[in-house]
């Protein structure tokens, strides 16, 4: 605008130099960043990267500790073989996969459901209900432990208490129900339900977090697209399937990669319920739990360590093949 | 097609009344802009009308059906929203057929319809395409496909071109029109921008804070505009209104014979000039005012001046923009508007 008043008004401003640095300022520039991003560089390099590496060179030696690091011996793959070929660590690795896929698949199947409902059904709750599930998640793993194996109990435990009370339920003195609930106590102890038993209290404990991850998702998801649907003439259902389900495939993917991770990595639930024995039979004790006790009571450190390497591989190979299944954008 | 009637329509949000009592009849075939600033309610009558938002209120019908109760889909109505709400993950051709297929519509048939609606839209060769592949532009028609493929008896237009640059505006709104010349549907489209209402309407809604101020054809809004509120807000720059507060005034405007206790003058930018000549008709007149600095705008030059110590424009075709000083401004005394104290316009 070409008037009076706007000379008036840029006579009135002040010109402020810029401000010149100081020498320091100036070469310390060069340095400063370095110096403060050097403590993630230094505990990474002496907790994650060097243990790391250390884990791999150990893999490839036999190492007893107690005669200290000049005792390692190169014995190359021999670990690795050794660890393929152990019954006990397949067994592991089969206890692992079972439990894996019990506790995880319904995991999902269960958390998307209910983060949409929750999502569609709650407003001034929502934040209590979200609370409710995610309450497990935060729980210590050995109270969690301890309050199942407690429920699980076989002369005591709630859980036989109900089944049994609907088995036994009776129509003129006929067990009507004793085709599909037992009419005696259960022993969960027993190698055939240790891993249904470890698997449940997974899935109890993450489906909460599921859960959120699938509803933060969600609150990404314009209402609008949902307007759209509805005047398309969607129903609730196809609204889910159309609308929902597919805008949900990239936290899908990142769920369920963190499930594939979290589960073959499983230890504490199995540790405690099993009271670190692996169950009669060795029936709940996952390849986390062999690499422990390989390492820490049988003081094998390379077998650990190749143990580990071949679950890090595993988990490797299932998170690129979800890649393959649910990664990449939806709108790609 | 199908008309549409609002009857003592009403929206509350809580205790807070959104839209108060609107009473509008809509007929076969016409296009309606409902035209105001933000949080006037029109966008909520639209929704009201397409079943997103329950009504507080009133009745709406369509045709002769009253559609209070109705879901979306049984009102037979298709809406563009202004984000486009395309499906990311669909493509094209299935973002258009997608409520054919929840109306199972059978495979053969329904493919054949989306390939005639992208025919119309120029779509054809980007139906494999998905949503983020296209410019705003063609995202906007596939919005559009997806509302006419199912040959809706309304068409709802929620302020569908406000995410597209000016230039593409332009061309949509062309577009828009032209397909509305086409199809013949009852049209009822929801914008703030008033070029968009003018050169789209059959007639316009001006709506403020949940009331119709005022209903016509562009041109009549723009020429008789029934209140202040109208008055200012059709037309850029918008109309000069002034209170009048003295007698200089009354003596400029000629309107010494009138009682003009709190009553107020208006007239537009365009009807004000700085020589004689340009002036069409015989009632000439002209007030003296100050410039006080000048806009241009490429074409056209917007003088901002001083009248009476009240601020003025003045829109000329001249771009001299070293013009300062006093100067005389002259109007035809018939294209000013006078309005009462309760700023309604007093017929002349």
């Amino acid at each position: 605008m070409n008037t009076t008043t706007s000379h008036k008004v840029s006579s009135t401003l002040h010109k402020v130099p810029p401000k010149k640095g100081s020498l320091w300022l100036r070469k310390g520039n060069k340095i400063a960043p370095y110096f403060f991003i050097s403590p993630f560089f230094i505990i990474f390099g002496v907790f994650g990267l060097f243990p790391l590496l250390f884990s791999l060179y150990l893999s490839f030696h036999y190492w007893e500790p107690a005669a200290g690091l000049s005792a390692m011996e190169w014995v190359g793959l021999e670990n690795y073989v050794f660890a393929l070929q152990d019954e006990w660590f397949q067994k592991s690795i089969y206890n692992t996969v079972v439990i894996a896929l019990k506790s995880g698949i319904p995991q999902h199947v269960v958390a998307i459901p209910l983060a949409f409902f929750i999502h569609t059904s709650f407003t001034r709750w929502r934040n209590t209900v979200i609370g409710v599930y995610f309450v497990p998640y935060i729980t210590s793993t050995v109270a969690i432990s301890l309050v199942f194996t407690t429920l699980f109990s076989r002369d005591f435990g709630m859980v036989n208490q109900v089944l049994t009370s609907l088995g036994n339920f009776t129509v003129a003195d006929i067990h009507v129900l004793s085709w599909i609930f037992p009419v005696n106590n259960v022993d969960w102890a027993r190698p055939e339900y240790t891993k249904d038993m470890i698997s449940f209290v997974v899935f109890w404990r993450y489906v909460g977090w599921n859960t959120v991850l699938y509803l933060s998702a969600l609150q990404t998801i314009p209402k609008d697209l949902y307007e759209a649907a509805i005047i398309d003439g969607a129903n609730r259902y196809q609204q889910f399937w159309y609308v929902t389900l597919p805008l949900l495939k990239p936290m899908a993917f990142f769920a369920v990669t963190l499930t594939i991770i979290g589960n073959l990595q499983l230890f504490e639930e199995p540790f405690i319920i099993t009271g670190g024995t692996g169950g009669i039979d060795q029936a709940g004790k996952t390849a986390a739990m062999h690499m422990y006790l390989t390492a820490f009571v049988e003081s094998d450190f390379g077998t650990a360590s190749a143990i580990s390497w071949i679950l890090f591989m595993m988990i490797a190979g299932l998170t690129w093949m979800n890649h393959k299944l649910l990664g990449g954008s939806n709108e790609e | 097609m199908a008309s549409v009637q609002f009857s003592n329509l009403e929206k509350n949000y809580g205790t807070t009344p959104v839209v108060k009592k609107i009473n509008l009849e809509i007929e076969h075939g016409e296009f309606i802009v409902l035209l105001g600033p933000s949080g006037c309610g029109k966008s909520t009558t639209l929704r009201m009308l397409a079943g997103l938002e329950s009504i507080s209120g009133g009745d709406i019908y369509i045709g002769d059906e009253l559609v209070n109760d109705l879901h979306p889909i049984e009102r037979n109505i298709a809406m563009v929203f202004q984000s486009y709400a395309l499906y990311p993950h669909m493509t094209v051709a299935q973002n258009i057929g997608f409520s054919l297929e929840n109306l199972k519509v059978e495979k053969s048939l329904r493919e054949t319809m989306v390939r005639d609606v992208a025919e119309v839209l120029e779509l054809t060769p980007l139906l494999d395409r998905k949503p983020k592949d296209l410019s705003g532009g063609q995202r906007q028609r596939v919005a559009m496909g997806r509302a006419m493929v199912r040959t809706p008896e309304v068409f709802l237009f929620d302020e569908p071109l406000s995410n597209l640059d000016a230039k593409l505006r332009g061309q949509m709104r062309k577009e828009i029109k032209a397909l509305h010349q086409k199809v013949q549907t009852t049209v009822i489209y929801v914008t703030h921008d008033q070029v968009e209402a003018m050169t789209l309407a059959d007639r316009i809604v001006i709506l403020n804070q949940g009331k119709i101020e005022q209903v016509g054809r562009p041109k009549e809004i723009f020429d008789a505009p029934k209140n202040v509120f109208v008055a200012k807000f059709i037309g850029a720059p918008e109309m000069n209104i002034f209170a009048l507060s003295n007698e200089q005034m009354f003596s400029d405007f000629e309107l010494s014979n009138i009682n003009h206790s709190g009553m107020s003058i208006g007239i537009r930018p365009q009807n004000l000039f700085l020589n004689k000549k340009e002036v069409k008709g015989d009632q000439i007149s002209f007030i003296d005012a100050e410039v006080t600095g000048t806009e241009l705008l490429g074409s056209s030059l917007h003088i901002e001046c001083k009248y009476q110590d009240k601020k003025l424009v003045v829109e000329t075709a001249t771009i001299d923009t070293s013009i300062k000083g006093d100067i005389r401004l002259y109007f035809n005394k018939t294209q000013t508007h006078l309005f009462d104290q309760n700023s309604n316009t007093i017929p002349r």
